[in-house]
């Protein structure tokens, strides 16, 4: 009897272990084709074949790419953005959650349950209002407009992700400060900051993805060509003619999303924390 | 003394509110304005008021294209939901399956479609897997002597294009959520199920499925809020700029940026927007009861 469960249960792990890798490789067969196509001398793209190993591997794709087309500009216009967003949504948002975390106050609940709401809504639906402000203002093709415009939904999703933090840190660790003779601003700098840096850095980084992988505010609002990001570059090159720009758009691909892959797997296990803690998110 | 305290969260907490009242309330608000006017490409700056019109034509007429938007978007969620969660549950519980030691191999591998940035992976499969001349689905129909499909030309085989992408970007995330989910299930109440006989099916139903659904609820709550929002890859896969595919798919909010980006009815499609959002604020109101924060 026993052993009849043993037999049927490794069966069992057989029959996964042979349906898993095909799921697997079905999943990741787009990501293999673009990498193939990538390495693909020219003509590649155009054959028939099915291959995922290149016939002729060559980097002349990723030379051309670097060399040829101004992705080296691109990849400026999105580090500045990234990193101005970054410093913005997380200078204001930590003394914020810290505030909401820590003081109770009045018109705390109802703010922050303002800002739940306005987390759930969706920012493109006010991009028409916000595109002829910054026309009036001049702050289209600008990168100061585009960081104000990251930064106030990201500051939103900062506060929430770092009061959620701040929440489990105990008062009295502070309070024993205060007893020492510690202010305010002294027990926030000296002694909340340096608890909660591993949260931070998850966030900043969250926000660093965020705005690496923002396209369409980055391509309505930045229109001049020295000002695309990654995003409008990638974009631009696939709306040319495929044939030709087909293999370097994978190519460009591929050097967009290593950084990104590598970064995610290193934090994914506070992706989910982070993303829950806030209730509805998006 | 007193005051200086009663302040100090006001300072702290100032810097932040003024930049989200600036950049996101304000916009939201000039939005609701401007929904009760009737500018547009001839009215840019000679505008006016006009009332509720804008919402009425959204909401009564059916040519304005609004409503059928709304159905096309209610489907879409409904379908992927299901889809989802239901895929998800079995491929979690295969992953969870006593004495499988490649159990995180897979689920790495299988996280790579949410690492990657979305609208790389839309562009990859735009051009990648549906494109007619070379995307790999064609190449492998016509390696199996089939006829090549333009899959974004009519709605309803984009419409499947664009679920088949969106499960292809979203199942990781739901996969994760149910996989942590079953870890949290307590081992011993499979044993006494056992004991009393109960088989796979009823394990499942009785056992599993109660015990996950309040850990999992606020990820699925989550889930169907970002795919009732779904934008990018309807436009990026069928109305790109200067490249339409010949589908004439619309959710709500590819509706609201339409009429204001490209048919330039900036009072419809405000008001379109607000409509939207106050669906939003009467959905999140109703889900937020459950996960009330203290």
């Amino acid at each position: 009897m026993k052993n009849r469960k043993k037999v049927k249960r490794a069966g069992g792990v057989i029959l996964i272990n042979l349906i898993f890798p095909i799921i697997c490789f079905v999943t990741l067969i787009p990501i293999f084709y673009a990498v193939t196509l990538s390495l693909e001398g020219a003509g590649g793209a155009l054959s028939s074949g099915l291959s995922f190993i290149p016939q002729e591997p060559t980097l002349e794709n990723y030379r051309a790419i670097l060399v040829e087309e101004p992705f080296l500009l691109w990849l400026k216009n999105s580090a500045i953005l990234s990193v101005g967003t970054m410093i913005a949504a997380m200078g204001t948002a930590v003394t914020a959650a810290y505030a909401f975390s820590r003081y109770r106050f009045r018109a705390r609940k109802s703010i922050l349950r303002l800002l739940l709401i306005l987390n759930a809504f969706p920012q493109i639906l006010s991009m028409f209002a916000i595109f002829r402000l910054f026309r009036t203002f001049h702050l289209l093709n600008s990168y100061l407009g585009l960081i104000i415009v990251y930064a106030g939904s990201m500051c939103i999703f900062c506060i929430w992700n770092m009061k959620g933090y701040f929440d489990t840190i105990p008062v009295e660790i502070e309070e024993a400060a205060q007893i020492d003779g510690a202010g305010g601003r002294q027990i926030l700098m000296r002694i909340v900051l340096p608890l909660a840096r591993p949260a931070m850095i998850v966030t900043a980084v969250m926000v660093l993805i965020y705005v690496w992988n923002e396209y369409l505010f980055s391509t309505t609002f930045m229109m001049s060509e020295s000002s695309y990001t990654l995003a409008g570059g990638l974009y631009q090159l696939q709306s040319n003619d495929y044939s030709r720009s087909w293999p370097l758009f994978s190519a460009a691909s591929v050097l967009v999303s290593v950084p990104i892959l590598i970064v995610f797997f290193c934090i994914q296990k506070y992706m989910v924390s982070g993303l829950t803690a806030g209730g509805v998110k998006g | 003394m007193k005051t200086k305290k009663r302040f100090l969260p006001w300072k702290y907490a100032l810097p932040a509110l003024a930049l989200i009242g600036v950049i996101v309330v304000f916009p939201i608000l000039y939005t609701g304005y401007i929904s009760l006017t009737n500018m547009n490409m001839y009215h840019w700056n000679d505008y006016h008021l006009i009332g509720f019109e804008n919402f009425q034509r959204a909401l009564t007429k059916v040519d304005s294209g609004f409503l059928s938007a709304l159905i096309t978007t209610i489907i879409w969620t409904v379908l992927n939901m299901l889809i989802q969660v239901a895929l998800a549950y079995f491929l979690a519980l295969g992953l969870n399956a006593q004495g499988l030691r490649l159990a995180r191999v897979y689920k790495t591998l299988l996280m790579f479609p949410w690492a990657m940035p979305a609208y790389v992976s839309i562009l990859l499969w735009r051009v990648g897997m549906f494109n007619t001349e070379f995307g790999f689905l064609n190449k492998l129909l016509t390696a199996m002597g089939l006829e090549r499909v333009n899959f974004l030309s009519r709605n309803i085989p984009a419409f499947l294009s664009c679920m088949l992408l969106n499960l292809w970007m979203a199942m990781p995330f739901m996969i994760m959520m149910m996989d942590s989910a079953l870890r949290s299930v307590d081992r011993s109440y499979y044993e006494s199920a056992k004991l009393d006989g109960a088989g796979f099916w009823t394990q499942n139903w009785y056992v599993t499925i109660p015990a996950i659904k309040p850990v999992l609820a606020p990820a699925v709550i989550m889930t169907a809020f970002t795919t009732f929002k779904q934008f990018d890859i309807v436009y990026l896969l069928t109305m790109q700029r200067g490249s339409l595919s010949g589908a004439t798919l619309q959710t709500v909010i590819t509706y609201a940026h339409q009429n204001a980006f490209v048919s330039n009815n900036y009072g419809l499609s405000s008001a379109v927007s607000i409509i939207i959002f106050l669906f939003i604020i009467v959905f999140s109101i109703f889900t937020n009861k459950g996960v009330e924060e203290t």
